[in-house]
Order: structure tokens, then sequence, then C-alpha cells
């Protein structure tokens, strides 16, 4: 947390007092903080929250009680910055929580029932049953792969105990088996598990996460890129989506208030948007293509972002440019990212009727034509949080944006780069869908596989079940 | 009554801990490390007030710039956005400022 770290840095490397101020919310996180770097900051607590309160609110905050100490919180901050330092303050229990102990690999035998509520109690699990990974299931799962076992696939860092988790390739198989996921799904969750990010970050906004596949293993595995590609109707899309956030439980990023912080969470965390690119009925280049992989490799590539919406009946009265720019309208423009996830059919009417070649030429067109007051903009306060020091510090074209009049037209998504487009869908309707989602990292799936792709799909729908 | 697995079932928390990080240091005869030293008074003195970046705190942070006008206004305060990225220390120019020009600062607010 930067008020904690950057009054260390103040406290020991410049010798100034401070007096760090937190909301009483944040007072374990600060504990722990405090705890772990061993180092006496004098945090003052105000009641929660403090966004969003009004001038007298804050006043009160101010002049009334510390909810730790019930002492005044004026008082506490001067006295934090003049009361001489004691010996008595620089003693104490200073070491780090440890996670240190031997972990038991397999648990006591029990009923299926017992260690399905035994997998649940102890935070395993995403609330809905699991298959439990027994020795055999567990070892079917590895043959998913041509990995040792114990190779380690990624280390977790804990922002809580401040300390590095491995993870191996037995325990993103365990996680796996628990998904319902099959042996022909381990390299991609190996994939994903490789880049260390958890589906959802430990953060109080509702963060959500973007799962795409892109390359030859898609069609293997029986994704969905077709129709309903989103929807909860497919097996590998679903068990993959669903794994990555069991990972990221088990690594440790669900314990309330340590790692899990999001005040209202989001239900994208279920299955995390999982979901192949129709590369078969696409007009133009594959995501991982634009990324530098070859067309025949298989990648994973994660999005992160907060929300998404829906062209929900195509577009004839304004164009799909236009449209696309009036759903923008909804999004903060953080970082000139974006998301775009088009229909096969608004991709080729895009290139065919429109004259895009290619998803970057469409990414220019909304760079230069979605256009926001600079007031909305900087009124917007993740963009404030994230984008206001770049114009502090100079940084075009933030800092001449900060000097504009509130009604003045800017152009937030400057970098055409950081538009993204991914073509998904099943062609019964010219829809797309416009995100905040910035493009995170990507991964190849082909490292962890047991052997070469072979393709046979030819329009997406490789994964759907027979209709009954 | 429920019958019981035949197979054993693999705990999924059974990672390593590889190492704690690089912050982990304590003071060299095993307590904390301590503050720098405090100021005999706040008189005349320059505090800087330093905005974080987390909503709202710069309106606190107002209020008490406000406050310090009231009630104590031999203290010059001075109301500064923390530099570089919200989540990172990555400032040194605002630091530096701060030590050639303050004597304290107010740093908030986490939340």
């Amino acid at each position: 947390m930067a008020v904690a770290t950057c009054s260390r840095t103040l406290e020991q490397e410049y010798g100034i007092p401070t007096a760090p101020v937190s909301t009483y919310e944040f007072s374990g996180f600060m504990r722990d903080d405090l705890k772990f770097h061993g180092i006496p900051l004098r945090v003052i607590y105000t009641p929660h929250p403090v966004v969003g309160m009004p001038p007298n609110i804050l006043r009160n905050y101010i002049e009334g009680k510390d909810p730790a100490t019930q002492r005044t919180v004026i008082e506490e901050v001067i006295e934090a910055l003049t009361k001489p330092v004691s010996e008595d303050e620089c003693t104490g229990d200073f070491a780090p929580v440890s996670r240190t102990d031997v972990r038991q690999t397999l648990l006591e035998l029990d009923s299926e029932d017992n260690l399905q509520r035994l997998f649940y109690e102890r935070g395993w699990t995403d609330g809905l049953p699991i298959t439990l990974p027994t020795e055999e299931r567990v070892a079917e799962m590895l043959t998913g792969t041509n990995r040792l076992a114990d190779e380690v696939v990624t280390e977790i860092f804990l922002h809580d105990t401040q300390e590095y988790l491995q993870f191996t390739v037995e325990m993103v198989a365990i996680i796996g088996v628990m998904a319902g996921a099959r042996p022909e799904h381990l390299p991609v969750l190996l994939a994903v598990a490789s880049t260390g990010l958890p589906s959802i970050p430990g953060s109080t906004t509702p963060f959500a996460c973007m799962l795409l596949v892109n390359g030859p293993i898609r069609n293997e595995i029986e994704m969905n890129s077709g129709i309903g590609a989103f929807s909860p109707r497919t097996l590998a899309n679903s068990v993959i989506g669903r794994a990555w956030t069991l990972l990221t439980i088990n690594w440790g990023y669900f314990r309330s208030k340590k790692q899990f912080w999001s005040s209202q969470g989001n239900p994208i965390g279920y299955g995390n948007m999982c979901v192949a690119e129709n590369e078969e009925r696409s007009a133009w280049e594959p995501f991982h293509v634009q990324q530098k992989f070859r067309a025949e490799e298989s990648v994973v590539s994660i999005f992160r972002g907060w929300s998404f919406v829906n062209n929900v009946v195509g577009s004839s009265t304004r164009s799909v440019g236009e449209d696309t720019c009036v759903l923008l309208g909804a999004m903060p423009g953080l970082f000139s990212s974006a998301t775009l996830i088009l229909d096969p059919l608004v991709a080729r009417h895009l290139k065919e009727n429109d004259g895009f070649e290619s998803k970057l030429d469409f990414a220019r067109w909304i760079s230069e034509n979605f256009k926001m007051p600079a007031g909305q903009f900087w009124g917007t306060d993740l963009i404030h949080m994230m984008m206001a020091p770049l114009a502090e510090q100079g940084v075009e074209p933030y800092a001449s944006w900060k000097k504009l009049p509130p009604e003045t037209l800017i152009k937030p998504y400057n970098n055409p780069e950081g538009i993204n487009i991914v073509v998904v869908g099943g062609e019964t309707s010219p829809m797309w869908k416009v995100s905040d989602f910035a493009y995170a990292t990507c991964a190849s799936v082909d490292k962890w596989r047991p052997k070469p792709a072979s393709d046979g799909c030819t329009d997406g729908t490789c994964g759907l079940p027979d209709d009954p | 009554m429920a019958t019981m697995l035949r197979s054993a079932v693999l705990n999924p928390e059974a990672y390593r801990t590889v190492r704690a990080a690089d912050g982990a240091k304590t003071g060299s005869n095993g307590s904390f490390r301590s503050l720098a030293p405090r100021l005999d008074t706040l008189s005349d003195k320059t505090v800087y007030l330093v905005d974080t970046g987390f909503g709202g705190s710069g309106k606190f942070l107002d209020q008490v710039q406000a406050w310090f006008a009231e009630y104590m206004p031999s203290v010059k305060t001075v109301r500064r956005r923390k530099t570089g990225n919200i989540f990172r220390d990555d400032t040194k120019d605002l630091w530096n400022e701060i030590r050639e020009k303050g004597q304290a600062a107010i740093l908030g607010v986490a939340g």
C-alpha cells in the first residue's frame, strides 16, 4: 500500500517524520505490513470511506476520533510528527506471518460428502461442487503434459505475508481435476498458470479477466468460438475458465481482507470469459499473430478490466464504428485501453463494406473518432488516480489535456494499439461487445503439450454439444 | 452411512514457500527499525500534505490544510500529489523536494 511504503521511504531514507493516514477498513492490512517491514509507522485511522465524502464530513473525520484509538485524529497527526521516538516503540513482535509449515500432501481418507464439505470449508473452491482430486484422477490429468509433475510452473507473491509460493505442474493438475477439466485441457491451464496472473487481482474494485485461446489447440480440445461462445454451454470453455479461478483461490488470493478486497465482486470470475477466437470465420489475422506468434502456435492471452457492454441488435442507423464510439462512452479510457469482441459478421462487414483491411485499421479509426470532453475524462476517479500523475510529470498528451477547458473534446484512445480486437461469435446476428479490458499478457501453450497440433474444425463450433 | 472414498485425495494447498520477500528486514538487535527523529514543534515548520492519489485523499488533505490554517497558522502546509504510479514507491522528485524544503509529511489516505 503506497501510504505505508512511501512513509517508510521518507522515514528511513530521507529522515522525514511522517504521519501516514489510512481508513480504518485497512487497519489489518496496515498492521500486517508494519509487522512485516519492522518499522513502527505511526498510522492514524479515519472512519471509512473517505472517497465521495463531502468537505464537512471530512472535517469531522479530522476533528473526530480515530476508530482504532478513540483519540482525536488531528491530535494524533501532530503527535505522530512531534512526539519523540521511544525505545518501547521499537520493540515488539515484528516477525512476518509465516506460511512455512509443511503442508500435508494427501488428505485423510473420508467420504465424498465430507471431503466436498472440507474443500468448501477450507476455502479451496468457488462455492460450487468440485471433482475431488484423487491420486488416480490427478495421475490421469498429468498424462495431458510431458512435463514433470514437480516442475515449478510459477511463483506467486502474497502481499499480506510477503512470501513467494511455488506451484508445480502437479498442483495445476490438481486444480484441473477440481474444475472438471480433462487431460487435454492441462496444457492450456499450465500456460495460464505460467503467467502468474490471478483471475481476480487483489483490489477493492470489481476486477474481471478474459481468457482467450488461439491456435490449433482450440479445436483439438473442442473449445467454442462460435455460437454462444461466452455462454455456459461448452465443456472446455467452462472448465478452463473455472480452473483459472480455482488456481487463483488456491494461490491464496481469496482470503478476505488479506488478498481479496473486491467490495462487490464480479460474476465474470466464475468463468473468466474463457473463449477461443473464431479464426476460421474471422476476416482478419488472429490475435496471437498480432502478438508475433506463429499462426500454428497455440497461445493463451489474458485481458483485464472491469466492464463490458453489448451492442444488442446490430447497427443499421449508425455505422459500426459510430456505435462503438457510443458504447465506449461508458468506459473511462484508461491508458487508451479497450477490447472489442466482434462477431465474424461484424468483422467481415468492417473489412468488406467499410474498408478496414486489418484490426489495427479499425482501431485507428476508433482512436481518431472517439472523443470525450476533457472534464469528463479527468472527472473519472480512476483516471485521476492512474493518469493525473502522468500529466503532472509533463507526459504528453496528458499534460496538455489537463490544461484544456472541461468542455474541450479530447481523444482518450490516443494509442490505437491499445484497442484490442478479437473475433468471436456464431454469425446469427452482427453484434459485438465493447469492454474496458486491457491486454495483459500471453503465453505459449505448446511448451506444455505432449504432442503437436492437428486441426479439423472449420467453423469454430467444435465444442458445442449435440442438440437434443 | 456415507461410503469412504477408496482413493486418497490431494491437498490443493500443498505448495512450497520459497522465500520471504526482500522487505523482511528488521533492526540488528531484533527490534523494529527506528523512525526518523521527530520535530520539537510544528510551529514555523513546513509540512507537506501528500495526496497518494486514492479517491477522496486530496479533498481530505484540503481539510487538513484548512484546519492548520485555522488553528495552527504558523505551520506552513504544502499540498502535493504523489508523482509516479499510485501503487508504487517510485517517487524521487517529491521526496527530494520535501527533504530540501520541508520538515515533515502527512501522507494519505490509504483506503
